[in-house]
């Protein structure tokens, strides 16, 4: 583990970030908007990103022996460790569902979004929106949170809304296939989704090292 | 011999503008800086680590200018502030053992040393610390990482004048070990007491950087303490 990521996770997170991985056993949730325990996943990062600020952490990593767009590294890696820790246990949720519980009452007659390659992209699409609003947002000012998660939590939402109502469109029932129905499609969505996550994933760290080098701190 | 120089750095805020800032350091010498709240002492010391960007200007640390040098630089220096707590709730010995990773010339012996002799207690928090014992923290960390170059941003402020004299002692012990010392103040007395070479900034313009004895030349009248020859000259450029 590099030095930097060792700070994200012993000076700058909170215990709590590592906790609200746990809403990812929100994907077992029947009758739910499973999707919001992404949401719920990124409030805990949102909330490491606050306890750091208060704690002067960006000065006081700016002044270490290291490069500037490595602060931003650091930052953007501690991030994608929460995600694709809670991003894990979603697929190995996912999969029972698909296996285990592909014929449970409790899961067929549900108006939501069922648990599915389809929903695992979707998940990766709303983590990768994370991190181009609040996480690059933040490093143009590298203290200004507020407002960018406050974007994130609409534009997340109405995501969500989308995601979770868009089977009930005719033609789209395919999109809420249990167990391995429709596996085709459910993996090209699901590829989509990763392939959305990445991208702006990438491009959000660049453009946030163009901006944290032009700001004073 | 100068280990850092400052030349002609600008910097245009709003309402304010570091105007044409220069001076050098000498090696293993104190240097304080003065000037009123206000003057641009803290926008030079942060255009000095880089955390603010001078619109013009070049700064060099042991030959090497800082833009293009900044890693290395930064294992060579080491800052201290007196206004600023880093991670107040997290405990002295976990900021130290994450800390240390980013020093391949951090010394574990110098550590447990200068601990003692600062009296620090690494079971602590930041938090728990009172003003000056932050700074003898930063310094520590700084000092443990064998610092060459300790850039203090009014590290006395809010001090007793018992801890302050502490501290300045502690200067003049560094010094001895061949240390370079920066620090901003707006308090003459600790220019007084242990400072080498003097650093006079007012709105954002050097007024004079000399040896202490060579300000009191040029600048004092007959009679006149350091402290009234900075009253009289802040006086002077108000009117």
């Amino acid at each position: 583990m590099n030095a930097l990521l060792k700070k994200e996770m012993r000076l700058s997170a909170l215990l709590l970030t590592y906790l609200f991985i746990g809403f990812s056993l929100m994907t077992f949730c029947p009758g739910y908007p499973i999707l919001c325990g992404v949401f719920f996943i990124t409030l805990g990062i949102f909330q490491s990103f606050q306890s750091a600020r208060e704690a002067n952490d960006i000065v006081y990593s700016a002044l270490l022996p290291v490069a500037k767009s490595d602060v931003v590294k650091g930052k953007y890696q501690f991030v994608l460790l929460i995600e694709l820790c809670g991003f894990a246990l979603m697929v190995i949720f996912t999969l029972i569902r698909m296996t285990v519980f592909a014929s449970s009452a409790a899961y067929l007659h549900n108006a939501l979004m069922n648990a599915n390659p389809f929903f695992l992209g979707m998940t990766l699409l709303i983590f990768g929106l994370f991190n181009v609003i609040f996480v690059g947002g933040y490093f143009r000012t590298a203290y200004n949170l507020g407002k960018n998660f406050v974007i994130y939590i609409v534009v997340a939402f109405v995501i969500i809304g989308i995601a979770e109502a868009l089977h009930h469109f005719p033609g789209l029932d395919a999109l809420n296939a249990f167990g391995f129905e429709h596996i085709g499609l459910q993996a090209a969505l699901f590829a989509a989704g990763a392939a959305a996550f990445a991208i702006m994933t990438y491009m959000s760290y660049k453009k946030a090292c163009e901006d944290f080098e032009k700001i004073d701190l | 011999m100068n280990i850092v120089e400052v030349k002609s750095i600008c910097k245009s805020y709003p309402a304010f503008r570091l105007d044409d800032v220069s001076f050098s350091l000498e090696k293993g010498k104190i240097t304080g800086f003065i000037g009123r709240n206000g003057a641009g002492k803290t926008t030079t010391i942060k255009s000095m680590l880089n955390l603010v960007h001078a619109d013009g200007g070049e700064i060099t640390y042991f030959g090497l200018p800082l833009h293009g040098h900044e890693m290395e630089i930064k294992q060579r220096i080491g800052y201290s502030t007196g206004t600023i707590s880093w991670y107040p709730r997290k405990v002295i010995r976990e900021i130290v053992d994450v800390t240390k990773a980013f020093y391949p010339t951090w010394d574990d012996e110098a550590y447990r040393r200068y601990m003692s002799l600062f009296g620090i207690d690494e079971n602590k928090k930041p938090i728990e610390l009172s003003e000056g014992m932050k700074v003898k923290f930063n310094l520590l960390l700084a000092l443990s990482h064998r610092a060459e170059v300790l850039i203090l941003d009014e590290p006395t402020s809010g001090l007793d004048p018992f801890s302050r004299d502490e501290l300045l002692e502690m200067f003049r012990t560094l010094k001895e070990h061949g240390v370079t010392i920066l620090f901003s103040t707006h308090i003459t007395s600790d220019i007084e007491r242990c400072a080498d070479n003097i650093v006079y900034i007012s709105n954002g313009k050097i007024r004079a950087a000399s040896s202490k004895a060579d300000f009191m030349q040029n600048n004092g009248r007959p009679g006149e303490t350091l402290e009234e020859v900075f009253l009289r000259l802040e006086r002077e450029v108000i009117a």
